[in-house]
């Protein structure tokens, strides 16, 4: 742990600020670019972490396995704009925790993007999900996010059109090549408010519907995994 | 000194209350050696599997000990466990981990943290050895489940391991690639004098080549001896394993032959030409001709299917009339289109051309949930496409609300003291009878089934056959897409041969495999030169008892 | 695909890309934009083919659209061109926003090439031996998610065999309640089955020692060459850039440096794939008129 708090305060003091002044020294319109490398530099640590743990084989199918069901789930739901990947995250965050919940995430905008093919987006879609299951994890530790069908939906509502929505059209106004100030900030943002809405109503729709049966899934294999780790040692 | 040696081992899974998977098991396994282990599902034989590798050994209660090479199991350190024991499991898809072949072949070897240079070499080796150079490159998704298999032997071979230990390996696999797989299992067995234990349904392949057989019933070793005596005490115990062996052995003692038992279909026919060295006086099996059909269950006419558009023709002017009140089999090769034209009738698969009349009216016309509810239904390939729930009962429960039909359906398919388990909890045998009843549930008149036979053994094979002679007997008529020519010829009352996207011959099954020289079954294939239209080891011991002038 | 960019070393390939994008973005001088859309659009088309004209159609619409409409929402400049719904639409504001479509070109020209180039496994190789936990995850992500599309197709196809699939005409609901249950049939499926996959990984020594990575691509003279090259004439690049080459201001009146050295080492880097293509076309071509 020691090393990857060593890294976090590295990133935080030093190479954030290095990433800000980097940015204002390049020339022209460079938001994006800036942008992008602190997420990056966010995003290391907990991969490091991750790296570091030396994760069993266990954990490591468990993530795959979550973020193989995330990728794949569109394919289950014959309806175009629902999507249940973010809801499968957050879920995955709710059973195994913040470290899990947020790898699942970022892994899963990763992937799936070796399907679709990789965009600019990429990162910034790594740190939306990966955020998302962290904060679903953090939400759940906590207490403060009841395992109730209602409860898990609002939870996914309210982090999509808070979070997940608004940080992805904040990568949408600085790659588009146009001048930003009042008026097409607030174009770019009700443009996006549409889509936002049709997706944080799919993550709720699919957390209510599947929030329960999933969670007890879950738990079904974390017993299995509990006894099969028992026989190693 | 012994390879592995079982020393008076016992063992309890913590949910079993108290009832023993393994009791007092003493064996001895030398170096070198091919052992077969059989038994029903649920004799112990995977849990006594497990015990011979620590990383994959269950958590109960344990009793007694395991020495391998003479030292106590448990004490070998991971890397010469991982590296000097080999464990392939059933299922080929979800043992590979990697998305690429060569990934999949180097993954032992990245585990145990070889060299660059070592693992270049081994690698080599390996898809040279196991013939997987052409595929090298490949995606895992886009092998055949046959070539997955082969990739997990090859990628276990790649460690080099003194044992090689074989879970069912080819229960999910066609006959040929089965066979193909289990001599490359004797070939490394031969050639490199790798120890093989293994489990297996199709003793037919595996039985003549063994070094020994040991049998297993209720987690206790029953008999321990070469495959040609326990072939011999099975039939005097008048075991339900009989029921496993190969063909050759029981047409053997069951016609009440005397002496060494033939073991392959070369054994049977010497023996059969020595019982018989004129043509015996009755040699033919009664086998009428397929009456004409007058109002086809199922009527196909000259189907024309393809996947995409410049695919080559899957289906191509497929033609059928399936009577209504039978069980009719669709056979043979792999990718031939026998599942597709399954697909066809249901609708999953449109085809551009023909027509598919179901009880004489063309599936277009049916309105929906009228086809599906009452009329047809197909039981999948794969029993866990149809599992949605925590209970087998709930699965049923999602098919009808009427708890006394539930309670019958099942009891046809006996699975009433399984309905409060997990479906995942069932053996493939059990879990292909819940997704039976789901299917049943829907009350088809025409039940159609994918490879039903696939990844279950004999007894519950018989189980299956019993619950379609019902079903038969209700009046419901069955058409099933198989590899299993020997269940085929048992139960089916016509047989299609499936070959090139098009139905080439139909008969009945005696008509049918009598008339094959190579695509029939091993008793056929074994009497044929003194017997004509004896198809299974009963009709073949029927023919050498009235030969001999006794009585059934 | 024979392209001989792509048969380099993934990590010749990752940084070229990386050099090409980040240039791509923060260079907004038109004649750095001008020549990375040109030299992006080449190696596209080299990799795409026919394929390349449909997206390539839409990319330029897009950045014609976006040209456009820049003016309309930013009224500085000095000529103005007009006037739309009362505001001047001027020049300067279109020249700028057709620089910042050909940078959005740009990148997206490079993205694709990026996709085509540097496909999953090469980029899991190269992350293979500096983080082998998050690659290996990687890996096995890619190899469930083609297992788990063809379960769930197998699973709505066993649904509907049975009267419990979903028509095309249903009500939202209904698809909605349907879909979770096949999702949460697969989810069942993928989770037990995850369960032999942990057993197949730890039975074949997972996590026993410290893992080595199986290094399918192997660097090679060639791609030391390259690598080489590349890195000088980005060192270039960056020079130009520092003394100020690629200095351009849009707003109020149009101020660029004048063109020079550092666009031509920024379009001899650019190119360097697609003249590896065309050489290897050329000596196959060579090669077999010999024969």
């Amino acid at each position: 742990m020691k090393k990857s708090t060593a890294v976090t305060l590295l990133v935080f003091f030093l190479l954030i600020p290095a990433a800000l002044y980097l940015g204002l020294q390049l020339p022209g319109r460079s938001y994006y670019l800036t942008a992008t490398l602190i997420i990056l530099e966010i995003l290391v640590p907990f991969f490091l972490a991750f790296e570091g743990r030396r994760p069993q084989a266990r954990e490591l199918v468990v993530v795959a396995v979550l973020c193989a069901i995330a990728i794949a789930s569109r394919v289950a739901l014959p309806l175009p704009h629902f999507k249940p990947t973010i809801a499968v995250i957050m879920l995955a965050g709710i059973a195994f925790g913040t470290e899990t919940g947020f790898m699942v995430g970022a892994i899963t905008a990763l992937v799936s993007n070796f399907f679709v093919g990789q965009g600019a987006f990429t990162p910034w879609q790594m740190m939306a999900y990966g955020a998302a299951g962290l904060a679903a994890g953090f939400f759940a530790q906590k207490g403060w996010l009841p395992r109730k069908p209602w409860a898990l939906a609002l939870f996914g509502f309210f982090a999509v059109m808070l979070w997940v929505g608004p940080l992805l059209d904040v990568c949408s106004l600085f790659l588009t090549p146009i001048q930003i100030n009042r008026q097409t900030v607030t174009a770019i943002f009700t443009s996006g408010l549409v889509v936002n809405v049709v997706q944080a109503s799919g993550a709720a729709a699919t957390m209510l519907l599947l929030g329960r049966p999933l969670l007890e899934k879950l738990e079904r294999i974390q017993i299995k995994y509990g006894m099969l780790s028992g026989g190693a040692h | 000194m012994a390879h592995f040696q079982i020393r008076n081992l016992s063992f309890t899974y913590p949910t079993a209350k108290g009832k023993e998977s393994l009791r007092n098991v003493e064996l001895t396994i030398e170096r070198g050696e091919y052992v077969v282990l059989c038994g029903k599902s649920g004799s112990g034989k995977t849990t006594l599997l497990r015990h011979l590798k620590p990383m994959l050994t269950p958590y109960g209660q344990r009793w007694g000990e395991v020495l391998f090479n003479g030292v106590p199991l448990q004490s070998l350190s991971r890397r010469d466990q991982a590296a000097k024991i080999g464990y392939v499991m059933q299922d080929p898809d979800d043992q590979i981990v990697t998305d690429k072949v060569w990934h999949e072949l180097a993954f032992g070897l990245e585990s145990l943290g070889c060299e660059q240079k070592t693992m270049r070499a081994r690698v080599a080796e390996m898809a040279c050895y196991f013939g997987i150079q052409d595929w090298f490159h490949r995606d895992v998704a886009n092998l055949s489940g046959g070539q997955k298999q082969l990739l997990n032997l090859a990628s276990i071979m790649a460690m080099q391991p003194e044992v090689l230990i074989l879970d069912e390996p080819t229960s999910q696999l066609d006959p040929i690639a089965a066979s193909d797989f289990l001599n490359t299992v004797r070939k490394i067995n031969i050639e490199l004098g790798t120890t093989v234990i293994i489990t297996e349904h199709r003793l037919e392949d595996i039985f003549p080549y063994a070094d020994r057989a040991i049998v297993m019933d209720g987690g206790a070793v029953v008999a321990d001896d070469t495959p040609r005596n326990i072939g011999k005490l099975l039939h005097q115990q008048q075991s339900e394993m009989f029921a496993a062996m190969p063909a050759s052995v029981r047409a053997f003692y069951g016609a009440g032959g005397e002496g060494e038992c033939p073991l392959t279909v070369r054994e049977g026919r010497n023996w059969l030409s020595a019982a018989f060295p004129t043509a015996p006086q009755h040699s033919e099996m009664i086998a009428p001709a397929l009456p004409e059909v007058k109002a086809p269950a199922l009527s196909l006419r000259e189907l024309w299917f393809r996947y995409e558009k410049d695919a080559p023709d899957v289906l191509r002017g497929v033609s059928a009339d399936v009577p209504q009140g039978s069980i009719y089999a669709i056979v043979g090769g792999n990718g031939a289109g026998k599942s597709t034209t399954l697909k066809a009738v249901c609708g999953i698969c449109r085809p551009y051309r023909g027509k598919v009349k179901v009880f004489g009216k063309n599936v277009e016309k049916y309105k929906s949930g009228e086809l599906f509810g009452g009329c047809l239904a197909m039981l999948p390939q794969d029993p866990k496409s149809l599992f949605v729930k925590k209970t087998v009962r709930e699965e049923l429960q999602e098919m009808s609300r009427d708890g006394e039909k539930i309670a019958a359906v099942a009891r046809l398919c006996e699975i009433e003291p399984l309905l409060d388990s997990h479906p995942y909890d069932l053996s493939g045998g059990e879990q292909q009878r819940s997704a039976l009843a789901k299917v049943l549930l829907t009350e088809p008149k025409l039940l159609l089934l994918d490879e039903p036979t696939k990844g279950i053994d004999s007894f519950f094979k018989e189980k299956l056959a019993d619950i379609l002679c019902k079903l038969k007997a209700q009046g419901v008529t069955v058409v099933m897409v198989s590899h299993d020519v020997e269940f085929c010829a048992r139960y089916a009352d016509a047989v299609s041969m499936f070959f090139d996207g098009q139905i080439l011959t139909t008969d009945t099954p005696r008509r049918f495999f009598g008339g094959n020289s190579f695509y029939t079954t091993a008793a056929a294939r074994m009497s044929r030169h003194v017997f004509s239209m004896a198809v299974t080891a009963e009709d073949v011991v029927e023919l050498y008892r009235k030969n001999r002038g006794e009585a059934q | 695909m024979n392209d001989a960019f792509s048969k380099c070393h993934p990590l010749v390939n990752f940084l070229f890309f990386v050099g090409a994008i980040v240039c791509g973005a923060i260079l907004q001088h038109p004649a750095y934009v001008a020549v990375g859309t040109v030299c992006g659009a080449v190696y596209y088309v080299l990799l795409r083919r026919s394929k390349a004209v449909k997206p390539m159609a839409l990319m330029l619409l897009l950045a014609l659209v976006m040209t456009a409409v820049n003016p309309v929402f930013n009224t500085r400049g000095e000529h103005v061109l007009f006037h739309l719904l009362g505001r001047p639409y001027t020049q300067e504001a279109l020249v700028y926003g057709a620089a910042l479509s050909g940078v959005l070109l740009t990148m997206l020209l490079w993205l694709g090439c990026y996709n085509a180039v540097l496909t999953g496994d090469k980029f899991t190789a190269l992350f293979g031996s500096i983080l082998p936990a998050i690659s290996l995850l990687l890996v096995m992500v890619l190899r469930m998610v083609p297992n788990l599309m063809r379960k769930t197709r197998q699973i709505v196809g066993a649904r509907r065999c049975v009267g419990k699939g979903t028509m095309e005409d249903a009500p939202t609901g209904e698809k909605l309640r349907g879909g979770v249950t096949v999702l949460s049939a697969m989810t069942s499926w993928a989770l037990e089955g995850s369960i032999v996959t942990a057993d197949s990984m730890r039975s074949r020594g997972y996590g026993a020692t410290r893992r080595s990575s199986f290094m399918i691509y192997r660097m090679t003279g060639t791609d030391a060459l390259v690598l080489t090259v590349m890195v000088l004439l980005l060192a270039v690049v960056i020079t130009a850039v520092c003394l100020g080459q690629a200095a351009v201001a849009f707003l109020p009146h149009l101020t660029a440096a004048p063109v020079s050295w550092g666009v031509c080492a920024y379009g001899a880097y650019l190119l360097l794939p697609a003249v590896l293509h065309g050489k290897e076309a050329l000596q196959w071509r060579i090669s077999r008129s010999g024969i």
